[in-house]
C-alpha cells in the first residue's frame, strides 16, 4: 500500500486528455464496421422512439378523433411494423455490441498480461499487488464498457433529443419554445449534480479499494494476525475503513436519490406551462388533442436520454480515470529488456565476470559498490557475509532480474545485456531465498523447471534433490496438491521441492541462496554428493551461512556491505585469519566455551532486560 | 475486545445461516432496517398513487376541456393540480430510493465488517486449504451483488406488485375488461422468463467462475513472479492466460447472446399487448363505451402496467444472481470460527510453563498422522529443543500449543490442565511465537516491531527490542529509519532482516512460553551469536521451544526431541543423546566433523 499508489486514485475529476480518449478510441479500430452498424441501428432505433410520439397522435387525430376506423387499422398496423422493426434492431444491437464488450475485454486484458509479463522485478517488488490486478480485472471492464454502451448510449441520448425537439417543432414551434428553454436547464442541473455524485462515487471507490488491500493483506498474513491476537485491532481499523466507504458511498446514492426528482420537478414546471398554453391553444382549435398529448409524452420520456446523457458523462470520466492508470501500465517500459542486436546463445557454459559493478535499488542507496570478480567456467563459488551484505542482490544481478547501475557483467566473454533475457534466464537455474510454489500438485511444480520433462526425470531430478521420499510417503505422491503459495508443505519440503525443480531445468549457470537454510543436517548430507557431481563441470554460486555447504567451493568471497572484502578458498581464509576466520572461528569458540560451562548463560543476567 | 458502542445492531448470523429459503435469509441480513424497508414500500406506493393519479387526471382534464372547454382560472388550476402530483411523485420517490439505500448501504457494511472479522477468525486449517484471491472475490464483488440486491431488487419485488396492482386498479375503474385483456400476457411472459432464467443464470454463473479462475491465475502469476522469470517461464504462463482467457470470451459471448435473445423476445411480446390493448381501447371509443379522456389515461397507465410486467425478468434474473453471491458468501459464512474464549480455565497469577504432552497424535488430512504419540514433558523455565528431518512435524507441534489446531488424540497439559480449558485468546496472549518464514506487514517498521503489543510502547523500548535482535543499526543504516515503508511481505529486505524483525516483534510482547521456529536459518552466524545473547536472557524462567538444525544452537536445551516422520525417536540431554546411537549422534558426528577439521585447522594456524 505505498502511498504513491493511494494518491493516483485520487485525483478526482480527470481532465479530457484528448490523448487519452483518442488512445481509448484507438482500441475500436479493427472493429469499426460492427461499431458503425451499432451505431446506426441506435440511430434507428432512437428515431423510432421518437416517432411513436408522432404515431399516437395520429390515431388519436385521425382515427379515433376523427372516427376514421379504417386510418386507425391503417396506423396501428404501421406501429406493429416499427415495432418490429425496432425489436430486430434491438437484437442485432445487443448482439453487435455485447459481444464487441466481450472482445475489447479480451484484448485489453490479453494486452496487459502479456506486458505484465515483459516488466522488470523492480516494477513488482514497488507495485502492490492488488493495484496491478485491478487494472486488469476491473478497470480493463470500465474501458470496454465506455467503448461499447458509453458510445451507445451517447448516440442514442443526443439523436433522441434532436429527434424529439425535430418533431415538436414541427408539431407546434410555440409549444416547443418551453421544452427547448427547459433542456439546457436540466442538462445542466444533471451534470452538476452527476459531478457531485461522482466525487463520492471516486471516493468510495478509493475507500473500497483501501478495504481490499486490507482484507487481502489480513488474509495472507492470517497466521501472524492470530499469534500476535491483532484480531480486535485489526477489525477496528477494518471499521474505520468500511465507515469511510458507506460514508462516501451513502452520500453517492443519497445524491442520486435527489438527483431524479429534482429534474422531474423541472419537468413538471414545464409540463404545467405546456398544459397551460396548450389548453388554451386546444380550446382556440389551434391545436389539437393529440398534439397536447404528443407533448405531454415528449417532456416525459425526454428525462431518459438527458439521465443517461448525466450517467455516461460521469462513467466516461471513470473510464477515462481507469484508462489513464491501464495506459500508464501499458507505457511502462521494462527497466531490463533486450537490445537491438542481438547475440545469439546456445550456452553460457564460460567464465562469468563482474567488472566494477555497482548497484542501488530505487532508493538511491548503494548496495553493491565497485564490485569485481572473474569465475572460470566450471567453478563453485560460495557467497559468505553478514546479512543485507548484498548476496541476494548480486544473485538478482547475475540473473538479471535487475541490471548493473554501473560496469558490466560477461558471461562467456560478452557483456550479458547482449544476449536475449529469456536465454540468460532458462539458462541459468537459480534456487531462490524465499521459495515459491504454485498452487497446483508437486509434479505440476517440478515440471515448472522443464516442460517437456517425462515423470521419470522428474523423480531424477526429486531423488538427487532428496524430494522423492518425502514425495513418496504423501498419500498422492507427486499428485500431492501443495496448496496456495506451497503453504500446504513444511518449509524444507518447499526447499527441496525448489531445489528439484531448477535441477530439472539443466542449466549452465547453477544459483543457491541459501536453498537448504530449513534443511536438517542429514537431508542436507544426503544431497550433498548429488549436489557435486552436479555442479563439476557448471559454474555455480552457492549463498550459504552453514560451513559445511560453503567450505570446498573452489572461491569463497566474503561480501559485507556490497563489498568484497576477502577471498579465497576455505584453507587459504582461514590461514588469513580475516573476517572469514572471525566469522567463523568466533561462532565456534563460543560453542566451545558453553560447552563446557553448560548453561552458564543461564543464570540471571543484569545486563538484560 | 473494542467496547465502543457500534453504529449498528448486530447481525444475528445464526437465524442467518438457519433459514431454509435463501430469500429469507437474505432479510434477515436486513435486520434492524426491516422498518425502513417498510417505509420505503409505503412512499413507493404513495409514488405509485401520484403518477396513477396523474394520469386518471389528465384524462378528466382532457374530457372537460372536450366537452366544456377549461378556461381561465380553472385551467390554470388543472394544470398546477397536475404539476403538484408530479411534486408529490418526485417527493415520494425521493424518500422511497433514500430508504432502500439507506438499508442497502447500512446492510451491507455490516455484512462486510462480520465477514472481515469472520475470516479472520476462521481456523488456520481453513486458510490454508483456501485461496486469498477467492476469499477477496466473495468478501468483495459478491457483497457488492447484495448491496444492489438491497437497494434494488428487494425493494423491487414491492415495486413491481405495487405498481401494477394501483395500475390495474385504475384501468379497471375505467373498463374491467379492459384491464384483464391488458394481462393476458402475463403467463407468456412468465413462461419465457422461466426458460431463461436458468439458462441465463446458469451462463451467468459459469461466467463469473471462470473470472474467479481468471483472477486467481493473474495473482498466482504475480505472486510467484520472482520464479516466473526465474525460469523465463513468460511464454508458458502467457499461454496458460491466454486460454482462460479466451473461455471467459467463449462464455461471455454464450452469456450475451441469451441476452441479446432474451429481451428483445421479452419486449416483443410486451409491445404486441401495448398495440393489442390501445387497439381495442380505441375501438371502444369509437363504440362509444370509452372517452378520449379514459383513451388518454388508459393509454399512460398501460405502460404502467405493462412495466411492471416486463422487469418481471429482470427481477427474477438480478434475484437469482444475488442468490448466487449470496450462496458463495454463506459458504465462508458457514465455516466455523475458531472460539478464541471458549474454555474459561485462567490461573490467577498467569501460567507457570509446565508442559506435558500424552500420546498426542495429530493429522491435517484423516488417515495421514503428521504427529505419531508423541509424549515427553518439560519442567517450566525448562528449554525444549526440536530437532528432526525435514517434514517430521516440528512446525506442527509447536502450532498445537497455542491451539491453531487441536490435537486429533491424546491430550496437552499445561501446568497440569488440558490445553484444550485455556481459552485460545489467553493461552495465545502468554505465547510468542518467531514464524518459521516470517511475515511482514506493508507498514512502517515501527508499526511491524510493535504489532503484536496491545499497549502504547515508547521509542525507547521499540529501540531495546530492535537492539537485542541485533537489526536497530540496520534500521538507523536505512534513509529514514524505523519509518521506512516495508514493501508487501517485506519484499525490500534481506532474508536476514525480515527474521531479526520477526524476533524483534516476538521480542517485545514479553511472553510466558517461547516459540522458536528455525529461526535465524537465514542469519549469519556472527548475527546469530549477537541474537543468541539476546534470546539467553529472554529464555530465562520461560518455557521456551527451538527448533533448529545446528546441534550448537540446541545442545544446551534441557530436553532434546529428536523427531523422525512425525515420532519421537530419541529424547533427553545433550550428553545423554550422545552416548545412544541414532540419528542425534550421526548429526552430530557431520557437524563435529567439520567442526574438528575446522578445529585443527584453527591450531595450524595459531601455531604458525
Ligand atoms: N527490492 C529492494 N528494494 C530496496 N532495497 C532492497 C531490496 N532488496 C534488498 N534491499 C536492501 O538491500 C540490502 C542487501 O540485501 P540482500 O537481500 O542482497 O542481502 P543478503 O546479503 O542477501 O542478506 P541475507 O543474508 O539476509 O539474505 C539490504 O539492506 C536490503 O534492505
Ligand atoms: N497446512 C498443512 N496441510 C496439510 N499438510 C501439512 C500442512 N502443513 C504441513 N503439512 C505436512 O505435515 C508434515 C509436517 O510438516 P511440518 O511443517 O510440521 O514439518 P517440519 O518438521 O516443521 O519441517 P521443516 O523442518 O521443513 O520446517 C509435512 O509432511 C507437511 O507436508
Ligand atoms: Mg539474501
Ligand atoms: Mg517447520
Amino acid at each position: 500500500m505505498s502511498n504513491q499508489y493511494n494518491e493516483e486514485e485520487l485525483d478526482d475529476v480527470v481532465d479530457l486528455k484528448s490523448g487519452v480518449v483518442g488512445r481509448l478510441m484507438r482500441a475500436l479500430k479493427p472493429y469499426w464496421p460492427q461499431m458503425l452498424l451499432a451505431i446506426i441501428g441506435i440511430a434507428s432505433v432512437s428515431y423510432l422512439d421518437a416517432y411513436y410520439t408522432v404515431l399516437n397522435k395520429r390515431i388519436i387525430d385521425e382515427g379515433i378523433v376523427a372516427r376514421n376506423l379504417p386510418v386507425m387499422i391503417g396506423l396501428f398496423r404501421n406501429y406493429a411494423i416499427v415495432v418490429l422493426a425496432q425489436t430486430v434492431g434491438f437484437f442485432l444491437m445487443i448482439f453487435i455490441i455485447g459481444r464487441l464488450g466481450e472482445q475489447l475485454r479480451y484484448d485489453f486484458r490479453k494486452k496487459l498480461f502479456h506486458h505484465l509479463q515483459n516488466l522488470s522485478l523492480s516494477y513488482f517488488s514497488k507495485t502492490p499487488l492488488g493495484w496491478i490486478m485491478s487494472r486488469v480485472t476491473s478497470d480493463t471492464e470500465k474501458m470496454a464498457d465506455l467503448l461499447t454502451w458509453g458510445v451507445l448510449d451517447t448516440v442514442w441520448a443526443v439523436t433522441n433529443i434532436s429527434f424529439a425537439v425535430f418533431f415538436m417543432l414541427q408539431l407546434n414551434a410555440a409549444l416547443a419554445v418551453i421544452v427547448i428553454i427547459s433542456l439546457p436547464i436540466m442538462i445542466f442541473v444533471s451534470f452538476k449534480f452527476r459531478v457531485k455524485i461522482y466525487h463520492h462515487y471516486r471516493q468510495s471507490r478509493k475507500a473500497n479499494s483501501k478495504m481490499t488491500a486490507s482484507l487481502n493483506e489480513n488474509i495472507t498474513g492470517v497466521r501472524i494476525v492470530k499469534a500476535l491476537r491483532r484480531e480486535a485491532k485489526n477489525l477496528d481499523d477494518f471499521k474505520v475503513l468500511s465507515t469511510n466507504m458507506y460514508q462516501e458511498s451513502y452520500r453517492a446514492v443519497l445524491l442520486s436519490a435527489i438527483y431524479l426528482p429534482t429534474i422531474q420537478t423541472i419537468s413538471a414546471i414545464s409540463l404545467v406551462l405546456i398544459l397551460w398554453r396548450g389548453g388554451l391553444q386546444v380550446a382556440s382549435g389551434a391545436i389539437t388533442i393529440g398534439v397536447l398529448q404528443a407533448f405531454i409524452s415528449y417532456i416525459m420520456m425526454i428525462l431518459w436520454p438527458i439521465q443517461d446523457l448525466a450517467r455516461v458523462y460521469a462513467e466516461m470520466q471513470n473510464a477515462i480515470a481507469s484508462s489513464e492508470r491501464v495506459f500508464s501500465l501499458l507505457d511502462m517500459q521494462p527497466e531490463i529488456r533486450n537490445r537491438e542486436d542481438l547475440l545469439p546463445v546456445d550456452s553460457l557454459a564460460g567464465d562469468v565476470e563482474f567488472e566494477d559493478v555497482s548497484f542501488h535499488y530505487e532508493d538511491d542507496e548503494p548496495v553493491i559498490k565497485n564490485l569485481s570478480f572473474h569465475i572460470p567456467q566450471g567453478q563453485t563459488v560460495a557467497l559468505v557475509g553478514t546479512t543485507g551484505g548484498g548476496k541476494t542482490t548480486i544473485v538478482n544481478l547475475l540473473c538479471r532480474f535487475y541490471e548493473p547501475s554501473s560496469g558490466v557483467i560477461r558471461i562467456a566473454g560478452h557483456d550479458y545485456t547482449q544476449y536475449p533475457l529469456e536465454d540468460i534466464q532458462s539458462r541459468i537455474g537459480v534456487v531462490l531465498q524465499v521459495p515459491h510454489l504454485f498452487s497446483g500438485s508437486i509434479r505440476d511444480n517440478l515440471r515448472y523447471g522443464r516442460l517437456d520433462a517425462s515423470d521419470e526425470e522428474i523423480e531424477q531430478a526429486a531423488k538427487m534433490a532428496g524430494a522423492h521420499d518425502f514425495i513418496m510417503n504423501f498419500e498422492k505422491g507427486y499428485d500431492q496438491d501443495v496448496g496456495e503459495g506451497g503453504n500446504q508443505l513444511s518449509v524444507g519440503q518447499k526447499q527441496l521441492v525448489s531445489i528439484a525443480r531448477a535441477l530439472l531445468a539443466e542449466p549452465d549457470i547453477f544459483v543457491m541462496d541459501e536453498a537448504t537454510s530449513s534443511v536438517d543436517t542429514l537431508t542436507e548430507a544426503l544431497i550433498q554428493k548429488g549436489m557435486h557431481q552436479l555442479m563439476s563441470g557448471r559454474t555455480s554460486f552457492i549463498i550459504a551461512h552453514r560451513l559445511s555447504t560453503i567450505k570446498s567451493a573452489d572461491l569463497i568471497m566474503v561480501i559485507e556491505d556490497g563489498q568484497i572484502i576477502e577471498r579465497g578458498n576455505h584453507k587459504s581464509l582461514m590461514r588469513n585469519k580475516g573476517h572469514y576466520y572471525n566469522l567463523y572461528t568466533k561462532q565456534f569458540r563460543h560453542d566451545l566455551e558453553t560447552k563446557y560451562d553448560l548453561f552458564a548463560d543461564q543464570e540471571p543476567d543484569a545486563s538484560a532486560a | 475486545m473494542s467496547k465502543q458502542k457500534e453504529p449498528y445492531i448486530p447481525l444475528d448470523m445464526p437465524r442467518v445461516l438457519g433459514s431454509k429459503n435463501k430469500l429469507l435469509s437474505l432479510w434477515h441480513l436486513m435486520r434492524g432496517y426491516h422498518f425502513h424497508y417498510f417505509v420505503s414500500t409505503v412512499f413507493l406506493a404513495l409514488a405509485a398513487f401520484a403518477r396513477t393519479g396523474m394520469y386518471v387526471f389528465l384524462g378528466t382534464f382532457i374530457d372537460r376541456m372536450m366537452n366544456e372547454g377549461l378556461m381561465g382560472p380553472e385551467l390554470t388550476l388543472s394544470a398546477l393540480t397536475f404539476g403538484a402530483l408530479i411534486a408529490l411523485q418526485a417527493l415520494s420517490s425521493f424518500m422511497s430510493s433514500w430508504m432502500a439505500n439507506f438499508t442497502a448501504e447500512n446492510s451491507t457494511r455490516r455484512l462486510r465488517d462480520y465477514l472481515f472479522d469472520h475470516i479472520q477468525r476462521l481456523s488456520y486449517s481453513y486458510h490454508s486449504e483456501s485461496k486469498t484471491g477467492d476469499l477477496l472475490e466473495r468478501a468483495t464483488s459478491d457483497v457488492d451483488t447484495l448491496r444492489r440486491f438491497f437497494a434494488e431488487q428487494a425493494i423491487g419485488v414491492g415495486r413491481i406488485v405495487m405498481i401494477f396492482i394501483i395500475s390495474f386498479i385504475a384501468i379497471a375503474r375505467i373498463n374491467l375488461r379492459l384491464a384483464l385483456f391488458s394481462i393476458i400476457i402475463i403467463p407468456i411472459v412468465l413462461a419465457i422468463s422461466i426458460v431463461f432464467f436458468k439458462r441465463l443464470s446458469k451462463a451467468y454463473e459459469a461466467y463469473q467462475e471462470q473470472g474467479a479462475i481468471l483472477t486467481t491465475d493473474l495473482q498466482e502469476n504475480l505472486s510467484g513472479v520472482r520464479v516466473v522469470k526465474a525460469f523465463a517461464r513468460q511464454d508458458y504462463e502467457i499461454e496458460k492466460f491466454d486460454k482462460e482467457n479466451a473461455e471467459k470470451f467463449r462464455l461471455g459471448r454464450k452469456f450475451n447472446w441469451m441476452h441479446a435473445l432474451f429481451w428483445p423476445l421479452s419486449d416483443i411480446i410486451c409491445s404486441a399487448q401495448t398495440i393489442g390493448s390501445n387497439f381495442y381501447a380505441a375501438t371502444m371509443v369509437l363504440n362509444g363505451v370509452m372517452t378520449l379522456g379514459d383513451f388518454i389515461s388508459f393509454h399512460g397507465l398501460l405502460g404502467w402496467l405493462i412495466w411492471p410486467i416486463r422487469n418481471l425478468g429482470r427481477l427474477i434474473i438480478d434475484t437469482s444472481r444475488a442468490l448466487v453471491s449470496f450462496g458463495r458468501i454463506s459458504v465462508v459464512l458457514q465455516a466455523p470460527e475458531e472460539d478464541m474464549t471458549a474454555a474459561t480455565y485462567q490461573p490467577e497469577d498467569g501460567i507457570k510453563g509446565q508442559i506435558c504432552f500424552d500420546q498426542v497424535s495429530f493429522a491435517y488430512e484423516k488417515d495421514y498422522l503428521v504427529l505419531d504419540d508423541v509424549s515427553f514433558s518439560c519442567e517450566a523455565g525448562q528449554v525444549v529443543a526440536l530437532l528432526g528431518s525435514t517434514g517430521s512435524g516440528k512446525t506442527s507441534l509447536v502450532n498445537l500449543l497455542p491451539r491453531f489446531y487441536d490435537v486429533t488424540s491424546g491430550q496437552i497439559l499445561l501446568d497440569g490442565v488440558n490445553l484444550n480449558e485455556y481459552s485460545r485468546e489467553f493461552l495465545r496472549s502468554q505465547i510468542g511465537i518467531v514464524e518459521q518464514e516470517p511475515f511482514l506487514f506493508s507498514c512502517s517498521i515501527r508499526d511491524n516491531i510493535t504489532y503484536g503489543v496491545h499497549r502504547e510502547v515508547s521509542q525507547e523500548e521499540i529501540e531495546e527490542a530492535a537492539r537485542e535482535a541485533a537489526i536497530h543499526e540496520v534500521i538507523l543504516g536505512f534513509k529514514n529509519g524505523y519509518d521506512t515503508l516495508v514493501g508487501e511481505r517485506g519484499v525490500t529486505l534481506s532474508g536476514g532482516q525480515k527474521q531479526r524483525l520477526a524476533i524483534a516483534r516476538t521480542l517485545l510482547i514479553n511472553p510466558r512460553i517461547l516459540i522458536l521456529d528455525d529461526s535465524t536459518s537465514s542469519v549469519d552466524m556472527e548475527t546469530e551469536v549477537q541474537i543468541r545473547a539476546a534470546l539467553d536472557s529472554l529464555m530465562n524462567n520461560r518455557t521456551t521451544f527451538i527448533i533448529a538444525h545446528r546441534i550448537q544452537s540446541i545442545m544446551n536445551a534441557d530436553l532434546i526431541l529428536v523427531f523422525d516422520k512425525g515420532k519421537i525417536v530419541q529424547m533427553g540431554e545433550h550428553e545423554v543423546l550422545l552416548n545412544q546411537d541414532g540419528i542425534y549422534k550421526d548429526i552430530y558426528d557431520i557437524q563435529a566433523r567439520i567442526d574438528s577439521a575446522l578445529q585443527e585447522e584453527i591450531d595450524r594456524v595459531e601455531s604458525i
